[in-house]
């Protein structure tokens, strides 16, 4: 009885092919078109052109300001939830984590309509407000993703940490500034990465609300439909690196604050 | 234990990577045809079955825009019954008629492979990466595009054969679309010869009369009225968005009675809706960045909806989208009316091309591309499409055949006992004689400025409309250009206040960032001296 038999390589060889038919492949196609003119030959003005039009630095800035809008109102209402919910004795807590974890579940264009039509309750009309309901509709989609990590770092927090700080005479805030915060910042820091890098770019929550101003992923959008992938290419190229840049940043902070609270443990 | 366990592990694999292999062609299918109605598939399985009993089949890829078609199923009650006894309802969808219609009429079975599309720009990218349909439906630029790029396959001369009873379409088509037709021409072959109407029809303004004059409302200004701050909407799109703004632009111009009784007009209208001198573009910039900041948004599908649920008085429209706005707002309980701008309207049409990728030198093929397009002619069909999508078809109806007239008169005629009754004159369309008394319907006055009139529009408003051409390359994208420009943030917006907000939040970032690494160095030192 010999049959066929699957080593762990083997196994990965239909994830290996879908990784270079979706992910590397059409990586290659995005450095072509970025770097190619209409005729196919090599050029970086698409490059220069982006840094030097007050159009697309523009609609940078605009994308960066929705995103760091969005991020912080995200974290300074997900932080408090999260710590409550965390410290807290209930008995049903994890009913009431979901319940902020249910929206998720619900599409979420059918989830924007809503927000809609609450909005245009509340405000009357909506196109007066362009940035400010975009970022509402921002809050709504992603505050999840800001919540979980936070909650899950602070659950697994050691007690006896604070206890110490406690035993040591430190009253609740400077436990609070001195323990809780400095070690739940890995949640911090991972829910800003899953918060922030989609905000920049989830045009589709602008154009529900009624805003017509252009972020990144419109402005990608609406190269592409008239028919110039150059342009388009290279801005989603370029959004990339930032996004790469950022996760490199926020690697190293991690990396080093849990060095840190290594030493600091110590 | 452990090993039937494995054993159990390795089958499992095998079948999930059995599976993969099987769902894979098949999922490539139904991505390759984008959306496909489900009665479409269905036929199409139907068809795939019988394929083993006929030796010849012939396989047709129609490409439309979405919910462009008739697809039957329609309930008992909503029959057609025109006055001449005639009697129409869709009972199964357009694209299996045909099917069985084809192989009663010729004896050849076609399967028709039925997608759609979203947009003109779509379609166009579609088409330039790879897939390949037979027959698609383009709008009258686009045409015009692919035209110029030789990439159609002209229609045969037995298309236009009159005396075939099956060529529905050169029969019943409208004499006023197929002068339009004849008259166009992309480097010196006219369009009639590449392409057959489909709908067409103008732009214009819905809105609400209880709010907005009808004076108000019958110019392109209206999008840049402060009165209506935030209350209007128009098209996210640059060509619609373009022409209306040229309307704005020129308005003194195109309302002048010199210009409009010029000799010339229709020549001179022409050009200046066409205008893409780099002058002009710049101009048009201004208009629509005042747009920008006058409109409640820029839609391509919600301001039905909008208008609809009261968010906007007023939104710019195709007449199709007019009649189906308006047809929303009637069964909610209130009234809209359509206005078409006294500047100048777009004239706009949809028509079948077949194209050289898909057909190629088929003949076969491009006969049963060609009986699609007659099937659809059908004034009895014609009537369905109509009442299903609300759009305007390209048919008249033929010499014996009054079927459209009849249609038309089912819909918006007066009842006998009405008292505001007004004679609407449609013998431009039906007939090409504007006076004609056969096509003139007396309808109740209200429908002078509602679905009828967006529907088919008066005489001197198709007097002061004009097409828009399709733009040779550097213009097209001068104007894409433009439209980028009014679309994105302009830095010199951003006011005051948020400057020094942002630079209080980043000298503070840094600050703490700051603090952060002195109180780790101190750490070290003590770490170290300890």
């Amino acid at each position: 009885m010999k049959g066929i038999h699957f080593t762990r390589k083997q196994l990965c060889i239909p994830y290996a092919l879908f990784l270079i038919c979706f992910v590397i492949a059409p990586l290659f196609v995005i450095i072509y078109y970025a770097f190619t003119n209409g005729e196919g030959r090599f050029t970086v003005a698409n490059l220069t052109g982006f840094f030097s039009s007050p159009n697309t630095i523009g609609t940078l800035a605009y994308s960066f300001g929705i995103a760091i809008v969005t991020t912080g109102v995200c974290l300074f209402a997900a932080y408090p939830i999260a710590y409550i919910l965390a410290r807290s004795n209930m008995k049903k807590k994890h009913a009431v984590v979901m319940m902020f974890v249910l929206p998720m579940w619900i599409n979420f264009t059918l989830r924007i309509t809503a927000l809609k039509e609450i909005l245009t309750l509340l405000e009357g009309n909506l196109a007066y407000h362009p940035f400010l309901n975009s970022v509402i509709g921002m809050t709504y989609d992603f505050l999840p993703f800001m919540i979980l990590p936070i909650y899950t770092t602070l659950m697994n927090l050691d007690n006896s940490l604070l206890e110490a700080a406690n035993d040591l005479g430190a009253g609740s805030i400077q436990t609070f500034f001195k323990v809780t915060l400095p070690l739940s910042v890995p949640g911090i820091v991972s829910g800003i990465v899953m918060v922030f890098l989609p905000s920049m770019t989830n045009y589709v929550v602008l154009d529900m609300l009624y805003n017509s101003t252009y972020i990144m992923g419109s402005l990608i959008g609406s190269y592409f439909s008239a028919y110039d992938w150059h342009n388009g290419s290279m801005i989603a190229l370029i959004l990339l690196l930032i996004i790469l840049v950022f996760t490199l940043l926020t690697n190293r902070f991690e990396d080093e604050t849990s060095n840190g609270r290594g030493g600091a443990l110590l | 234990m452990k090993k039937s366990v494995n054993r159990i592990v390795r089958i499992f694999v095998a079948a999930v990577l059995c599976m993969v292999c099987l769902i894979l062609p098949v999922g490539n299918r139904v991505m390759a045809g984008g959306y496909k109605s489900s009665s479409a598939a269905d036929v199409s399985k139907k068809a795939s079955d019988e394929t083993m009993s006929s030796d010849e089949e012939i396989t047709l890829r129609v490409c439309n825009w979405e919910e462009y078609i008739d697809l039957g199923d329609w309930d008992e009650d909503e029959r057609i019954d025109l006055e001449d006894g005639t009697e129409i309802i869709g009972r199964n969808s357009m694209v299996e008629d045909f099917e069985e219609w084809y192989y009663d009429t010729y004896g050849v079975r076609v399967k028709v492979e039925y997608s759609c599309f979203g947009t003109n720009e779509d379609l166009y990218n579609m088409l330039t990466l790879g897939d390949v349909y037979d027959l698609v439906c383009p709008s009258e630029y686009l045409i015009m595009k692919l035209m110029a790029e030789d990439r159609l396959v002209p229609y045969s001369e037995k298309f236009f054969d009159e005396h075939n009873d099956l060529n529905y379409y050169i029969k019943g088509v409208s004499p006023f679309i197929k002068e339009r037709f004849e008259s166009n021409e992309i480097n010196g072959e006219a369009w009639s010869q590449y392409a057959a109407g489909y709908m067409w029809g103008v732009t214009g303004i819905v809105y609400n009369p209880a709010e907005i004059t009808r004076a108000e409302a019958s110019t392109w200004a209206i999008l840049n009225n402060t009165k209506y701050s935030r209350r209007v909407t128009i098209k996210d799109n640059v060509r619609d968005s373009y022409f209306a703004a040229l309307g704005i632009q020129k308005k003194d111009l195109l309302t002048n009675p010199d210009f409009v009784n010029s000799d010339d007009y229709h020549e001179r209208l022409a050009e200046e809706m066409n205008d893409v001198s780099p002058e002009m573009i710049a101009l048009v910039q201004d208009v629509l960045q005042d747009s920008r900041d006058n409109v409640y948004s820029f839609e391509t599908d919600s301001g039905k909806a909008d208008m609809v649920s009261g968010k906007v008085l007023a939104n710019y429209q195709w007449s199709g989208d007019a009649v189906y706005t308006m047809d929303q707002a009637e069964e909610d309980g209130f009234m809209l009316e359509f206005a078409v701008p006294d500047e100048c309207t777009n004239l706009y049409f949809d028509g079948w091309v077949m194209l050289k990728a898909g057909i190629g030198k088929d003949k076969a093929k491009q006969q049963a591309a060609e009986a699609f397009v007659n099937f659809l002619s059908r004034p009895d069909n014609a009537v369905r499409n109509m009442y299903y999508i609300g759009y305007t078809s390209v048919i008249a109806g033929a010499a014996d055949d009054d079927t459209v007239f009849e249609y038309l008169d089912w819909c918006y005629g007066a009842e006998e006992e009405e008292e505001d009754v007004t004679d609407y004159q449609l013998g431009y369309f039906f007939s090409g004689e504007p006076a004609d008394e056969a096509y003139m319907i007396t309808v109740p006055s209200e429908q002078t400025e509602r679905q009828l009139y967006a529907q088919y529009p008066t005489e001197d408003v198709i007097n002061r409309s004009a097409i828009m051409q399709y733009f040779d390359d550097d213009a097209n994208k001068a104007i894409n250009q433009m439209w980028i420009n009014v679309r994105c943030y302009n830095l010199e917006d951003v006011p005051m206040s948020v400057w020094i907000f942002c630079m209080i939040a980043g000298v503070s970032v840094l600050l703490i960032l700051m603090s952060c690494v002195m109180e780790k160095r101190a750490y070290k030192k003590y770490g170290k001296s300890s």
